[in-house]
Protein backbone atom coordinates (compact mmCIF):
# COMPACT_ATOMS: atom_id res chain seq x y z
CA UNK A 1 0.00 0.00 0.00
CA UNK A 2 1.79 3.65 -0.52
CA UNK A 3 -0.25 7.07 -1.14
CA UNK A 4 -0.24 9.06 -4.74
CA UNK A 5 -0.83 12.74 -4.57
CA UNK A 6 -3.69 13.13 -7.76
CA UNK A 7 -3.28 16.27 -9.42
CA UNK A 8 -6.58 17.38 -8.78
CA UNK A 9 -7.49 15.67 -5.96
CA UNK A 10 -4.68 15.35 -3.34
CA UNK A 11 -2.66 12.68 -1.42
CA UNK A 12 -5.28 9.44 -1.28
CA UNK A 13 -4.12 5.82 -0.76
CA UNK A 14 -3.51 3.87 -3.77
CA UNK A 15 -6.72 1.87 -3.27
CA UNK A 16 -8.60 4.41 -4.66
CA UNK A 17 -6.67 4.27 -7.68
CA UNK A 18 -6.24 1.73 -10.41
CA UNK A 19 -2.92 1.61 -12.72
CA UNK A 20 -3.55 1.90 -16.40
CA UNK A 21 -0.04 0.40 -17.80
CA UNK A 22 2.93 2.18 -19.35
CA UNK A 23 3.20 5.75 -20.07
CA UNK A 24 3.59 7.98 -23.75
CA UNK A 25 2.59 4.91 -26.31
CA UNK A 26 2.01 6.77 -29.16
CA UNK A 27 -0.11 4.90 -31.64
CA UNK A 28 1.66 4.78 -34.92
CA UNK A 29 0.61 7.20 -37.40
CA UNK A 30 -0.27 4.88 -40.16
CA UNK A 31 -1.45 1.01 -38.72
CA UNK A 32 -2.53 -0.34 -42.29
CA UNK A 33 1.52 -0.10 -42.96
CA UNK A 34 2.57 -1.85 -40.36
CA UNK A 35 3.58 -5.39 -40.17
CA UNK A 36 1.47 -7.76 -38.00
CA UNK A 37 4.55 -8.11 -35.38
CA UNK A 38 5.14 -4.52 -35.69
CA UNK A 39 1.03 -3.76 -34.82
CA UNK A 40 1.46 -6.43 -32.03
CA UNK A 41 5.03 -4.85 -30.69
CA UNK A 42 2.43 -1.80 -30.25
CA UNK A 43 -0.50 -3.56 -28.68
CA UNK A 44 1.27 -5.46 -26.38
CA UNK A 45 4.70 -5.50 -25.57
CA UNK A 46 5.03 -3.22 -22.46
CA UNK A 47 8.50 -3.04 -20.61
CA UNK A 48 7.83 -4.33 -17.27
CA UNK A 49 11.25 -3.20 -16.20
CA UNK A 50 12.29 -2.96 -12.50
CA UNK A 51 13.06 0.83 -11.71
CA UNK A 52 11.94 3.76 -12.68
CA UNK A 53 9.04 3.52 -14.75
CA UNK A 54 6.04 6.19 -16.42
CA UNK A 55 2.69 5.02 -15.77
CA UNK A 56 -0.20 6.01 -16.67
CA UNK A 57 -2.99 6.14 -13.55
CA UNK A 58 -6.76 6.70 -13.15
CA UNK A 59 -8.31 8.16 -9.62
CA UNK A 60 -11.29 5.46 -10.21
CA UNK A 61 -12.68 5.75 -6.67
CA UNK A 62 -12.23 9.53 -6.68
CA UNK A 63 -12.37 12.08 -9.63
CA UNK A 64 -12.00 9.83 -12.03
CA UNK A 65 -9.28 11.64 -14.08
CA UNK A 66 -6.14 9.95 -15.45
CA UNK A 67 -2.32 11.32 -15.01
CA UNK A 68 0.85 10.36 -15.08
CA UNK A 69 3.54 8.57 -12.43
CA UNK A 70 6.72 8.36 -12.40
CA UNK A 71 7.48 5.26 -9.72
CA UNK A 72 10.05 3.04 -8.98
CA UNK A 73 8.38 -0.48 -9.19
CA UNK A 74 11.13 -2.11 -7.14
CA UNK A 75 9.89 0.12 -3.66
CA UNK A 76 6.90 2.13 -5.24
CA UNK A 77 8.95 5.41 -4.48
CA UNK A 78 6.50 7.95 -6.54
CA UNK A 79 8.91 10.57 -7.98
CA UNK A 80 6.75 12.54 -9.92
CA UNK A 81 3.18 12.68 -10.75
CA UNK A 82 1.53 15.29 -13.83
CA UNK A 83 -1.23 15.83 -15.66
CA UNK A 84 -1.95 14.35 -18.92
CA UNK A 85 -0.69 16.00 -22.04
CA UNK A 86 2.42 17.50 -19.85
CA UNK A 87 5.83 16.57 -20.12
CA UNK A 88 7.10 14.14 -18.52
CA UNK A 89 9.58 15.84 -15.73
CA UNK A 90 12.46 13.03 -15.43
CA UNK A 91 14.16 11.35 -18.56
CA UNK B 1 -38.67 10.78 -13.06
CA UNK B 2 -38.85 11.57 -8.80
CA UNK B 3 -40.74 8.44 -8.44
CA UNK B 4 -38.71 8.08 -5.48
CA UNK B 5 -38.51 4.31 -3.93
CA UNK B 6 -36.55 3.97 -0.77
CA UNK B 7 -34.45 1.19 0.24
CA UNK B 8 -33.62 1.59 3.55
CA UNK B 9 -37.34 3.26 5.30
CA UNK B 10 -35.19 3.37 8.89
CA UNK B 11 -33.41 5.61 11.39
CA UNK B 12 -31.00 4.05 13.55
CA UNK B 13 -29.56 5.55 16.57
CA UNK B 14 -26.68 4.29 18.42
CA UNK B 15 -24.51 5.78 21.20
CA UNK B 16 -23.55 9.05 19.74
CA UNK B 17 -24.44 7.78 16.05
CA UNK B 18 -27.47 8.75 14.24
CA UNK B 19 -28.29 7.50 11.08
CA UNK B 20 -31.01 8.03 8.48
CA UNK B 21 -32.11 7.90 4.92
CA UNK B 22 -32.93 11.80 3.77
CA UNK B 23 -35.13 11.57 1.14
CA UNK B 24 -36.75 12.50 -1.33
CA UNK B 25 -34.57 15.34 -2.41
CA UNK B 26 -33.32 16.42 -6.18
CA UNK B 27 -29.76 15.42 -7.22
CA UNK B 28 -28.42 16.56 -10.01
CA UNK B 29 -25.38 15.74 -12.20
CA UNK B 30 -23.24 19.00 -13.76
CA UNK B 31 -20.68 18.56 -16.68
CA UNK B 32 -18.80 21.23 -18.41
CA UNK B 33 -15.48 22.83 -19.38
CA UNK B 34 -17.17 25.70 -20.73
CA UNK B 35 -16.65 29.89 -18.91
CA UNK B 36 -20.26 30.57 -19.92
CA UNK B 37 -21.37 27.58 -17.27
CA UNK B 38 -20.37 29.00 -14.37
CA UNK B 39 -21.93 32.40 -15.01
CA UNK B 40 -25.22 30.37 -15.71
CA UNK B 41 -25.26 28.35 -12.74
CA UNK B 42 -24.71 30.94 -11.24
CA UNK B 43 -27.84 32.81 -12.27
CA UNK B 44 -29.76 30.03 -11.80
CA UNK B 45 -28.90 28.75 -8.59
CA UNK B 46 -27.67 32.10 -6.80
CA UNK B 47 -24.40 29.62 -6.27
CA UNK B 48 -21.06 29.34 -8.40
CA UNK B 49 -19.48 25.81 -8.50
CA UNK B 50 -16.80 25.75 -6.40
CA UNK B 51 -12.84 25.45 -8.57
CA UNK B 52 -11.27 24.56 -5.62
CA UNK B 53 -10.54 20.44 -5.18
CA UNK B 54 -13.00 18.72 -2.58
CA UNK B 55 -14.85 21.81 -1.63
CA UNK B 56 -18.43 22.63 -1.89
CA UNK B 57 -20.76 26.05 -2.38
CA UNK B 58 -23.89 26.46 -1.29
CA UNK B 59 -26.89 28.79 -0.06
CA UNK B 60 -30.21 28.01 1.74
CA UNK B 61 -32.05 25.84 -0.93
CA UNK B 62 -29.23 23.99 -2.40
CA UNK B 63 -25.78 22.64 -2.07
CA UNK B 64 -22.95 22.42 -4.77
CA UNK B 65 -20.16 20.06 -4.75
CA UNK B 66 -16.92 19.65 -6.37
CA UNK B 67 -16.31 15.98 -7.80
CA UNK B 68 -13.70 17.09 -10.57
CA UNK B 69 -12.65 20.02 -12.30
CA UNK B 70 -15.54 19.69 -14.69
CA UNK B 71 -18.28 17.70 -12.70
CA UNK B 72 -20.10 18.33 -9.69
CA UNK B 73 -23.31 17.69 -8.02
CA UNK B 74 -25.96 20.02 -6.80
CA UNK B 75 -28.44 18.63 -4.08
CA UNK B 76 -31.05 20.31 -2.72
CA UNK B 77 -31.62 21.09 1.11
CA UNK B 78 -35.19 21.33 1.49
CA UNK B 79 -36.95 17.59 1.94
CA UNK B 80 -40.08 19.53 1.41
CA UNK B 81 -39.74 21.21 -1.91
CA UNK B 82 -43.20 20.65 -4.42
CA UNK B 83 -42.31 18.37 -7.02
CA UNK B 84 -43.38 21.31 -9.42
CA UNK B 85 -40.32 23.30 -7.45
CA UNK B 86 -37.94 20.57 -8.39
CA UNK B 87 -38.63 19.94 -12.06
CA UNK B 88 -38.59 23.88 -13.05
CA UNK B 89 -35.43 23.89 -11.20
CA UNK B 90 -34.04 20.92 -13.49
CA UNK B 91 -35.69 22.16 -16.57
CA UNK B 92 -34.19 26.01 -16.04
CA UNK B 93 -30.67 24.01 -15.86
CA UNK B 94 -31.43 21.83 -18.85
CA UNK B 95 -32.51 24.86 -21.02
CA UNK B 96 -29.77 27.21 -20.21
CA UNK B 97 -27.03 24.61 -20.19
CA UNK B 98 -27.66 21.27 -21.83
CA UNK B 99 -29.62 22.72 -25.52
CA UNK B 100 -27.29 25.17 -25.75
CA UNK B 101 -24.57 22.92 -25.83
CA UNK B 102 -22.84 24.70 -22.39
CA UNK B 103 -22.61 21.22 -20.81
CA UNK B 104 -24.77 18.19 -19.14
CA UNK B 105 -27.33 18.37 -16.64
CA UNK B 106 -28.44 14.96 -15.39
CA UNK B 107 -30.86 13.94 -13.00
CA UNK B 108 -29.56 11.94 -10.45
CA UNK B 109 -31.69 11.64 -8.23
CA UNK B 110 -32.73 8.05 -7.99
CA UNK B 111 -29.24 7.50 -8.72
CA UNK B 112 -27.55 8.29 -5.09
CA UNK B 113 -28.62 7.46 -1.76
CA UNK B 114 -28.24 10.23 0.53
CA UNK B 115 -27.71 9.01 4.23
CA UNK B 116 -27.19 11.63 7.25
CA UNK B 117 -25.13 10.84 9.58
CA UNK B 118 -24.78 12.80 13.20
CA UNK B 119 -22.86 12.27 16.18
CA UNK B 120 -19.15 12.65 17.95
CA UNK B 121 -17.77 8.95 16.92
CA UNK B 122 -19.01 9.49 12.88
CA UNK B 123 -15.39 9.74 11.57
CA UNK B 124 -14.63 6.91 14.35
CA UNK B 125 -17.57 4.60 12.26
CA UNK B 126 -16.49 5.56 8.85
CA UNK B 127 -12.56 5.05 9.71
CA UNK B 128 -12.97 1.57 10.60
CA UNK B 129 -13.75 0.68 6.28
CA UNK B 130 -12.26 3.64 4.99
CA UNK B 131 -8.76 4.77 3.49
CA UNK B 132 -8.97 8.34 3.52
CA UNK B 133 -7.77 10.52 6.08
CA UNK B 134 -10.59 12.69 7.95
CA UNK B 135 -8.09 15.00 9.76
CA UNK B 136 -8.57 18.16 7.60
CA UNK B 137 -11.95 16.94 6.06
CA UNK B 138 -13.64 17.50 9.18
CA UNK B 139 -11.85 20.34 10.41
CA UNK B 140 -13.27 22.55 7.49
CA UNK B 141 -16.93 22.56 7.04
CA UNK B 142 -18.28 22.26 3.05
CA UNK B 143 -15.38 19.89 2.58
CA UNK B 144 -16.06 17.08 -0.15
CA UNK B 145 -14.50 13.52 -0.36
CA UNK B 146 -15.12 10.80 -3.07
CA UNK B 147 -13.68 7.70 -1.45
CA UNK B 148 -14.50 3.82 -0.74
CA UNK B 149 -16.51 2.83 2.54
CA UNK B 150 -16.36 -1.07 2.58
CA UNK B 151 -15.50 -1.33 -0.52
CA UNK B 152 -18.08 0.77 -1.83
CA UNK B 153 -18.00 4.21 -3.95
CA UNK B 154 -19.45 7.12 -2.04
CA UNK B 155 -19.47 10.97 -1.93
CA UNK B 156 -19.12 12.88 1.45
CA UNK B 157 -20.42 16.06 2.55
CA UNK B 158 -19.25 17.72 5.52
CA UNK B 159 -22.61 19.90 6.60
CA UNK B 160 -21.97 20.98 9.73
CA UNK B 161 -19.57 20.04 12.63
CA UNK B 162 -20.18 16.31 13.53
CA UNK B 163 -22.35 16.08 10.94
CA UNK B 164 -22.20 14.76 7.01
CA UNK B 165 -23.82 13.48 3.96
CA UNK B 166 -23.05 10.59 2.53
CA UNK B 167 -24.10 9.71 -0.72
CA UNK B 168 -23.79 5.91 -1.88
CA UNK B 169 -25.60 4.76 -5.42
CA UNK B 170 -28.63 3.01 -4.78
CA UNK B 171 -27.89 -0.19 -5.90
CA UNK B 172 -24.95 -0.69 -3.15
CA UNK B 173 -27.14 1.09 -0.25
CA UNK B 174 -28.64 -1.54 0.88
CA UNK B 175 -25.27 -3.07 1.36
CA UNK B 176 -23.66 0.10 2.79
CA UNK B 177 -26.11 0.10 4.98
CA UNK B 178 -26.14 -3.07 6.59
CA UNK B 179 -22.57 -2.50 7.01
CA UNK B 180 -23.00 1.02 8.72
CA UNK B 181 -24.98 -0.48 11.11
CA UNK B 182 -23.15 -3.82 11.77
CA UNK B 183 -19.82 -1.39 12.80
CA UNK B 184 -22.06 1.12 14.32
CA UNK B 185 -23.26 -1.25 17.07
CA UNK B 186 -19.50 -1.39 18.38
CA UNK B 187 -18.42 1.71 18.28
Amino acid sequence: MFIINCPYCGERDQSEFSCGGEAHIERPKQPTELSDDQWAEYLFMRKNIKGIQFERWNHAHGCRKWFNVVRDTSNDKIHAVYKMGERPPLK
Amino acid sequence: MLNFNSTIKQKKTYSDIKIEEIEPIIKINLRSKKREFSKKIGKILSILPPTEANTSSGNEDYNLLWLSPDEWLVYSNNKNQSLKEQIDMEDKLFDEISKLNQGAVTNVSDHWVMINFKGHKIYDLLSKSCPFNFNEFKRKKGSVAQTLVNHVDVILHNKYDNELNLFVRRSFSEDLWLWINDSARFI
